[in-house]
């Protein structure tokens, strides 16, 4: 347990640990030098960067230190599988600023180089009931807690790892196909052919798990909560693409979620605007969850129908 | 010299994805549109952000996979030379200022920088520049969970505090920086100081209840992006016991429960045993067969 | 006197070489296999694509075709171990067609479960990354099992009729002599062994019915263990394994007309062994009839909303054609068939295996793809041909040469090897006429 304190620690302070470093190791020109005993965990590589200061002296900085980070080393399958120490990543969508522009759904489809045609991310026009108001939701994987697709899957192609979210593996994918079928969800899609509109360098790289990346003809993918992204610090792409903030992305454990412009508290958004979780009787346990289309943005046109 | 500049082309922010879908073999070439970004974090850290647009369709988009050169000051000299960058799948790329630019950044408290984009297939060359003044924040917490920043910026040599600048002091975040508390930003006053409260009752530190504390400026006309952090133990406490080791149906091979165990392998051992037995008497009916 | 009808007992029952019939059949079912071959090809190097299945029909008739093949296997313990442990002596001419149809039916239901994988080239992954908590790894278990049971079963009452064959060197080829002397040399008929063979065969025979009800139990649960309308169901275990009883019973109607007309054996199928044997599929049919009553009936009766939808579907929408005839054929039909004695003479009892057949191939259509095209959360943001399943050729032709694939199995081993027990049948003649 003292590894994970160390790792979870290591990645929420490790921007206050570069300057902490680059204090240790410098110039101690700072004033507001924080205080150095709260250095922990980080390893350095002993791989020095000479950087200019603000104050123009040169600071040498170890490479681990940087921060916004660098090039990240290549994860391997083994840690990809495990995942982050110390997080549980957790996704609301405000159903009342979605309009279906659907500018996540390109990003991502971009972004992980899907077939044509296929999505990770779908918009549903959604009605209850007859009289009830028509909505717009968008789903992604709902990298639930309790996975039935993992739970069915033969070889460990599919997994859930300790931050909570839920990764394929392409190389290890038999193409069984069990865990479409275990997907209440529908978030699961299926290579059914060679993709041809991808890149010869994106073909020939290797498979990673966190990227999705190349996608592999006979194995299934999803939505994967971009953790290649998160490593770098970064919002997965569906979130910084919507230009109306619909996705919010953060680790429940910091209790934080944001969307690049506006960060909330995830227990204050939940308790003040109703969330909940899609098909909560299935007990999948979500880690998605959605706040109700109500005092809407945008009133709900739903543009395919009226063309029809 | 050379060795510098590698480091620098080696900080690319992104492991950079395929480029090649966007070689497209436009007739025309079309217009870059770059913008320069400064960034100061914690009066250390200085960094160049550029930002490459294009317009496709009257929409802008993103363009990945430019080659960016920086310069310090107005000079394209190859002393001015920085490094250069290749823009990432957002369009981004981003420059670690590098120790070889001391010389000239400590000429002036005024300073600029400059990108270039050469001229390439598709676009045509562009440039752009930032121009900021030189500035620091300093941020501090009190007792009864107050913050207090200043900003100073620097006037010929002397670091002198500035009025009327608009900080942001929050909590950092996943991707995001949270309020201490409901107002949104703070304007130093003549001593170019701003005073926060923190707000955030029982928001989770982390094993020892630490958070980290930032004040920060965003897009300032005259300084950039600057920001300064400190850590203070106001969270609360906050461990994790992932359920990853545990033994489940969703868990890992090897990791499924006690009694799915128990009554696979008996079922597998009482089955097989049969079956062995069974090939055992054929083995012995061979015998007494050879035998006979 | 005795002699002579033991001489005549094996002079009848002694494989056959292939007629002109015989002979074509042979290669119209190999003609099959090749196309089905080629189809395959066209897979492997294409990927799944040449297939109809998309992400919403994500099985299609090779999954219900593994489920079929599968039900089909069972009718070896239900002829052999069921009807042996309750002592019933006439289904004796049985057993080996049985046993034969369950061998080469278990294994083309693995071959075509291997057909369906996306990537057959890592099908090694199951047993170097295997994770017990998959339905998936305990098909593989139990099935691999039920192989090498039904195998056994196959192979021991073979035994005393492999050394009857060695003995008529002169009647048999060259190669087949040595097979026979191969699988069987050592088969004298001590008493001894006799002892250990029928001691063997009794424990298969009790063996062989938990993991033939197992094989089946774990392939409904590859569908019951999914939240889907249509497979969330309790009833689904013993709603399998009725049906497939029942398939595999039609199938031995089939069999035994086939092998009777075509090899004249009349003596020892006889009219009596259809009757019986056609109520035996009564039986099952009305006992598959009322798992479907309360497989349909009862979510039909509440009207849940995922399930509404897939229900309607199946009673009166898209599917309603294709239900109600495979309810029809399956199940009513021959019931009223074989309900009447003139309907348990051979011919019409032939007509109703085959109607059985027919029927739960398409019932076992029925339970994979309406399910997966009603999925809870609406198709959606994809390409118009994802919301609809047929079947493409390549598809069609895997799936039928598979099947002329088992049948080209049952075909050859009855031309190896004596389709009636010779020895058993001796036996019980000789206790007959003792009596």
């Amino acid at each position: 347990m003292k590894t994970n304190e160390n790792s979870r620690r290591e990645f929420i302070t490790s921007g206050l640990l570069a300057s902490l470093a680059i204090a240790g190791c410098a110039v101690k020109s700072n004033p507001f030098e924080p205080d150095a005993t709260a250095a922990v965990g980080v390893q350095p590589t002993g791989e020095k960067v000479k950087l200019l200061s603000v104050n123009g002296e040169v600071i040498e900085v170890d490479k681990a230190f940087l921060k916004p980070v660098p090039d990240l080393p290549t994860i391997t399958n083994a840690a990809a599988r495990v995942g982050i120490a110390g997080k549980k990543f957790v996704m609301v969508i405000d159903l009342s600023r979605c309009k279906s522009l659907k500018k996540c759904q390109s990003a991502c489809n971009h972004a992980h180089q899907l077939n044509p045609g296929q999505n990770w991310i779908k918009v549903y026009p959604m009605q209850d009931a007859e009289h009830t108001a028509p909505y717009w939701e968008p789903t992604t994987c709902m990298h639930c807690d309790e996975p039935p697709c993992v739970k069915v899957c033969p070889v460990d192609a599919t997994f859930k790892r300790q931050d909570g979210i839920v990764l394929i593996d392409s190389d290890r994918c038999i193409g069984c196909r069990f865990c479409m079928a275990a997907c209440p969800y529908s978030s699961r899609v299926f290579n059914w052919e060679e993709n041809t509109t991808v890149s010869k360098e994106t073909a020939a790289q290797p498979y990673s798990c966190e990227t999705s990346i190349p996608q592999k003809k006979g194995t299934v993918s999803k939505c994967d909560f971009c953790p290649d992204m998160v490593r770098k610090g970064e919002l997965p792409h569906c979130v910084s693409a919507c230009p109306n903030g619909v996705f919010m992305f953060g680790d429940i454990l910091e209790d934080t979620v944001t969307n690049g412009t506006e960060t909330f508290r995830f227990s204050e958004l939940m308790r003040d605007k109703a969330g909940y979780r899609l098909m909560e009787d299935l007990g999948t346990k979500p880690s998605v969850y959605y706040l109700p289309p109500v005092n809407r943005n945008f009133p709900y046109e739903n543009k395919e129908e009226t063309t029809k | 010299m050379k060795k510098h500049n590698l480091v620098s082309i080696a900080l690319i922010l992104f492991s950079c994805i395929s480029f090649a879908s966007f070689a497209q073999t436009a007739a025309a070439k079309k217009d870059l549109v770059v913008k320069l970004h400064y960034f100061n974090n914690n009066n250390q850290m200085q960094y160049l952000v550029a930002d490459t647009k294009t317009k496709v369709d009257g929409k802008f988009q993103v363009v990945p996979g430019v080659t960016l050169r920086f310069f310090i000051s107005g000079d394209t000299t190859a002393a001015n030379y920085l490094g250069s960058c290749v823009t990432n799948a957002k369009g981004k790329a981003l420059l670690l200022i590098p120790a070889l630019a001391k010389q000239e950044w400590n000429k002036s408290a005024i300073q600029s920088f400059q990108v270039i984009s050469p001229a390439t297939k598709e676009y045509e060359d562009t440039k752009a520049d930032v121009s900021i003044t030189k500035a620091k924040i300093k941020i501090d917490t009190l007792a009864d969970r107050k913050i207090t920043a200043v900003v100073m910026e620097l006037k010929d040599t002397v670091w002198t505090p500035v009025k009327g600048v608009d900080l942001k002091i929050a909590i950092r975040r996943l991707g995001g920086d949270l309020n201490v508390s409901e107002t949104q930003t703070y304007t130093s006053d003549s001593l170019g100081m701003v005073n926060a409260e923190f707000k955030r009752d029982s928001l989770p530190g982390d094993a020892k209840g630490v958070l980290t504390l930032v004040a920060k400026a965003e897009d300032n006309d005259t300084y950039g992006n600057i920001s300064a952090e400190i850590p203070a133990a106001w969270g609360v406490p906050t461990t994790y016991n992932s359920p990853y080791d545990r033994r489940t149906l969703f868990a890992r091979r090897g990791h499924s429960p006690i009694w799915l165990e128990l009554m696979a392998y008996s079922i597998i051992v009482a089955v097989w045993g049969v079956l062995i037995y069974l090939f055992i008497q054929v083995r012995k009916l061979k015998k007494i067969g050879l035998s006979a | 006197m005795e002699n002579s009808t033991k001489q005549q007992i094996i002079e009848d029952l002694l494989p056959q070489k292939f007629g002109k019939q015989g002979k074509i059949w042979v290669v119209g079912l190999s003609l099959l296999c090749i196309l089905g071959a080629v189809a395959y090809v066209r897979q492997l190097s294409k990927g799944l694509i040449v297939t109809s299945m998309r992400d919403y029909a994500s099985w299609g008739i090779y999954i219900s075709n593994f489920v079929f093949f599968v039900a089909i296997s069972l009718v070896g313990s239900l002829i052999t171990a069921v009807l042996r442990l309750t002592n019933v002596k006439w289904s004796t001419p049985l057993t080996r067609i049985a046993e034969i149809i369950a061998v080469s039916a278990i294994t083309f239901a693995s071959l075509i479960i291997i057909v369906d994988m996306g990537r057959p080239d890592r099908f090694y992954n199951l047993f170097i990354h295997g994770r017990l908590q998959s339905p998936i790894v305990w098909d593989v278990i139990v099935i691999t099992t039920y192989f090498f049971i039904s195998i056994l079963l196959l192979y021991f009452p073979l035994l005393p009729d492999l050394q009857i064959m060695i003995g008529l060197k002169s009647k048999t080829s060259n190669f087949l002599h040595k097979l026979y002397v191969f699988l069987g040399s050592y088969w004298k008929n001590t008493p001894q062994q006799i002892h250990i063979s029928e001691k063997a065969i009794s424990i298969m025979a009790i063996t062989i019915i938990p993991v033939a009800f197992a094989i089946h139990t774990v392939t409904s649960w590859l569908f019951a263990t999914t939240y889907r309308p249509g497979w969330d169901s309790t009833n689904f275990g013993a709603y399998f394994i009725s049906g497939a009883f029942l398939v595999g019973a039609g199938s031995v109607l089939i069999a035994m007309y086939v092998f009777r007309t075509h090899y004249n054996l009349q003596k020892y199928i006889t009219n009596d062994h259809f009757d019986r044997m056609g109520k035996v599929v009564v039986m099952l049919a009305l006992l598959y009839l009322y798992f479907n009553v309360n497989e349909f009936l009862v979510p039909a009766f509440k009207m849940k909303k995922p399930e509404e939808e897939h229900l309607r579907g199946l009673f009166t929408g898209e599917y309603a054609g294709i239900f109600w005839f495979a309810i029809t054929t399956a199940m009513i039909i021959p019931i009223v068939i074989l309900l009447f004695k003139k309907g348990r003479k051979p011919l019409p009892a032939f007509i109703a295996g085959i109607l059985v057949v027919i029927g739960s191939w398409f019932k076992r259509y029925l339970i994979v793809t309406p399910t997966l095209l009603h999925p809870f959360l609406p198709m959606r943001d994809v390409p118009e041909s994802y919301k609809h399943y047929f079947p493409s050729w390549e598809e069609w032709s895997i799936a039928i040469g598979s099947l002329a694939g088992a049948l080209l199995v049952i075909t050859i081993f009855a031309r190896i090897f004596p389709i009636i027990p010779i020895q058993e049948t001796i036996t019980e003649n000789e206790q007959h006429e003792k009596a």
